[in-house]
């Protein structure tokens, strides 16, 4: 009985091969040292992925991607459908785990110095790797298309809106037209499940094809530098002396790392639940200080904390200058020594960038910067621009404390300043720009569109246009060079 | 709960601080409190006054207070005794709208010297006609404004437009039914 079940085994390995396809792969030789715990962060990564695209894939069945659906369908899955919150919490929290162990294993990669020679395209998949992530956990916020998503979204669009020339194109191209839309969703729905999965399962493959060919890094020892012209062959005679085969020789410590990932997205699951989705995207309703997501709230405060002459270059130079770095890293150290305890700089550099992104997470969380919720209610009107206005014109005015506007703009300093002072807007601009500026929004500005009734379009824009000092007149068209599209 | 910790963080923004000029009444003027009415207030408080920029603070309709802080705001503003009410001959607080032909007239004798002969501004006072200012004012506010008036802004009550010659409570409700059918006729907007 057992002979013959061995023989159709066998029967079946002839044509299929797998036992060979075993011995190259899962079963390949790897140095001792790397069955370390150091060495889990990889496979703990690739683990959150599977669980992604399964979560994903069962949350695609029932989520419907246009504007006025998917907030609903949401809402039917987290109430309604039976652990349909679950389903929607285990996809947030592998989103979130799946880029927290992704930066360990890049710093692990990084303090082990596993980017240098032989394995430099190793790196340089990694890092698009987590772009591509990076890309995914962005446009999957997006799918809640409640408030937090519309303000993320509103403030990726405002960095993109600052490319030079181009820069309306790209708004245009992303969010499928000047504003957040309906449109919008399509389009980062087909990127968030199309484009970008398939980009993260070909450079997957890559990836692993260059751990199976350039091997993994071993343990590295301080005062053993690596020389282009000898380590291949070291690392050779090394997984030949003392390598074992990676399953079963070096695997456990990846699997109960795996099992300990899969119990912790599960139990975050559910105890804190999903996020969102946190009411319907409405401009004016702004009392629940919506922010980006918990990974990108750095952005957000590097955005909000930069002087603003200083936004537009640091905003568009800094990520690229951050890419590039990250993409010519092992070209620039490609040999030497790899352990850590003899590169203060790399350590340093790692606690830095940790340290530096925890801050500004921080400061994201509690900036003033951020919209100041009370303005509207609390911050009067300044009594200068009271005085000598019109019925209607002071109708304006109420119609900004209502519309929440302070709570972004100043008026004499007081209020809000995630958007620019209001005090001498009508020397910046002329009434027809003040009333697209209201509509159509634009920078970091929500479009108000139709939550104004064009009365209150009329007052606001004619309060607005006496904000100029007594002795400037307003802004005319003539003297006005064209507006920035938003 | 502390009256004007709630005040000032709450109705500051648009009634104003210290009760000197405001883009909405200054809430603190004692002719304005002896006329208001206490269920008005209240009900203007927690609903807001609907298609106006006074938003509605109960949390019921989505607002931040609660009734506790809505009665320490009411309580407070209706301190002023009735009395003063009564000893003022204030007209009463709401009426039906009276006749808007009669009110053309009336707004002839006590207002036009200061908001012009038609209502669109004239050398003490600036329109009073315009569309969008009247689709964005209840007819309570313009009634408010004509007893009351906006000491804050300029404008006398209803005892000084007119030296030594009172409005009488049928004069105001005439006057605003003259102003209230001036507002276009348009479908209000819905204010959350
Ligand atoms: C969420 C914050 C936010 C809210 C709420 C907001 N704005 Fe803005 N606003 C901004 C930002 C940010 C800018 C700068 C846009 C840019 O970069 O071009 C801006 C720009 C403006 C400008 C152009 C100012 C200039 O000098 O170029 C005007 C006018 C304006 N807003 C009016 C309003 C009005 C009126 C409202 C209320 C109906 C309002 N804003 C509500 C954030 C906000
Ligand atoms: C966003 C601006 C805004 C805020 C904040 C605000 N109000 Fe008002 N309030 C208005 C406007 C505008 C009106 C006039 C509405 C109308 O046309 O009837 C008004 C009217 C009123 C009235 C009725 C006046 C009358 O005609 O008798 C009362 C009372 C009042 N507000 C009290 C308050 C109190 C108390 C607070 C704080 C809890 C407050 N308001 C906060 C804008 C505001
Ligand atoms: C002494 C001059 C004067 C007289 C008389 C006068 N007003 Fe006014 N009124 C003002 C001033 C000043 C303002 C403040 C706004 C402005 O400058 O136009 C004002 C404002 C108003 C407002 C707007 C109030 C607000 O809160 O938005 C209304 C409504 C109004 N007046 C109606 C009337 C009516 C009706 C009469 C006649 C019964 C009248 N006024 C008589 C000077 C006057």
């Amino acid at each position: 009985m057992l002979r013959q079940l061995q023989q159709i085994a066998q029967w079946f390995d002839d044509r299929l091969h797998l036992t060979k396809l075993f011995a190259s792969t899962a079963g390949h030789r790897v140095p001792k040292s790397s069955g370390s715990w150091f060495y889990v962060f990889g496979s703990g990564t690739m683990l959150c992925l599977m669980l992604q695209l399964v979560t994903g894939t069962c949350l695609a069945f029932v989520y419907v991607p246009s504007a006025d659906e998917a907030y609903t369908t949401l809402e039917y899955l987290t109430y309604e459908q039976p652990l349909g919150w679950y389903l929607r919490a285990l996809h947030y929290w592998g989103s979130n785990f799946m880029l927290g162990i992704m930066s360990l294993h890049m710093a692990q990669v990084f303090l082990f110095g596993a980017y240098k020679y032989p394995r430099e395209l190793t790196w340089i998949t990694g890092v698009l790797l987590l772009f591509v992530t990076l890309g995914l956990a962005f446009t999957g916020q997006v799918m809640r298309f409640d408030q937090d998503a519309y303000w993320g979204l509103g403030i990726g669009t405002a960095i993109m809106g600052r490319v030079p020339v181009i820069g309306a194109q790209l708004v245009n191209l992303m969010l499928a037209g000047p504003i957040i839309a309906g449109e919008t969703l399509s389009r980062f729905f087909t990127l968030h499940v199309f484009i970008l999965p398939g980009t993260i399962l070909a450079l997957i493959g890559v990836h692993l094809r260059l751990v199976l060919t350039k091997g993994i890094n071993e343990y590295p020892k301080p005062g053993v530098p690596v020389r282009r012209e000898t380590y291949v062959e070291e690392y050779e005679t090394l997984v030949e002396k003392e390598g074992v085969a990676f399953v079963p020789g070096a695997i456990s410590k990846d699997l109960y790392f795996s099992a300990f990932v899969m119990l912790a997205i599960a139990t975050c699951a559910a105890v804190f639940g999903p996020k969102g989705p946190e009411g319907v995207p409405d401009p004016t309703y702004i009392q629940t200080a919506p922010q980006p997501d918990f990974l990108f709230l750095w952005v957000y405060s590097v955005a909000a904390l930069l002087p603003p002459y200083t936004e537009t270059v640091v905003l568009l130079v800094g990520p690229a200058v951050g890419v590039l770095a990250l993409l010519a890293l092992p070209f620039i150290s490609n040999t030497g020594e790899k352990s850590a305890r003899r590169r203060p700089v790399a350590v340093l550099t790692v606690l830095v960038a940790f340290l530096g992104l925890g801050l500004l997470t921080w400061a994201g969380l509690t900036s003033p910067w951020s919209p100041h919720m009370q303005a509207w209610t609390s911050d009067p009107t300044p009594v200068a621009f009271v005085k000598g206005r019109s019925p209607l014109e002071l109708q304006g005015a109420l119609v900004l404390q209502n519309k929440q506007c302070r709570n972004c703009h100043a008026l004499d300093g007081v209020g809000g300043h995630r958007g620019p002072d209001l005090s001498t807007v009508a020397t910046r601009l002329t009434r027809d720009q003040l009333v697209r500026q209201v509509i159509q929004g634009g920078g970091n500005m929500p479009a108000y569109g139709k939550n104004l009734s064009p009365a209150e379009v009329d007052a606001l824009v004619a309060f607005m246009m006496t904000l100029h000092p007594a002795n400037e007149l307003p802004a005319r068209d003539a003297t006005l060079s064209v507006r920035r599209s938003p | 709960m502390d009256f004007d910790a709630l005040y000032r963080s709450q109705c500051a923004g648009c009634h104003s601080r210290d009760g000197r000029l405001a883009a909405a009444r200054p809430l603190n003027d004692p002719t304005y409190l002896a006329f208001v009415d206490p269920t008005a207030l209240r009900r203007v408080i927690s609903e807001g006054v609907p298609g106006t920029s006074m938003p509605a603070f109960s949390q019921k309709r989505g607002g931040l207070l609660t009734d506790a802080q809505i009665d320490v705001l009411v309580d407070r503003l209706t301190e002023a005794t009735p009395g003063v009410r009564i000893a003022l001959k204030l007209p009463p607080y709401s009426a039906p709208l009276g006749d808007a032909t009669r009110g053309a007239m009336v707004y002839q004798t006590f207002c036009s010297k200061c908001h012009g002969a038609e209502g669109r501004g004239g050398p003490n006072g600036q329109s009073i006609v315009d569309p969008a200012y009247l689709s964005l004012v209840s007819d309570q506010a313009l009634r408010t404004a004509v007893v009351a008036g906006r000491i804050d802004l300029g404008m006398p009550d209803w005892r000084g437009y007119v030296p030594g010659r009172v409005m009488s409570p049928q004069e105001v409700s005439d006057v605003v039914a003259w102003l209230a059918s001036q507002r276009p006729r348009q479908p209000r907007p819905s204010t959350p």
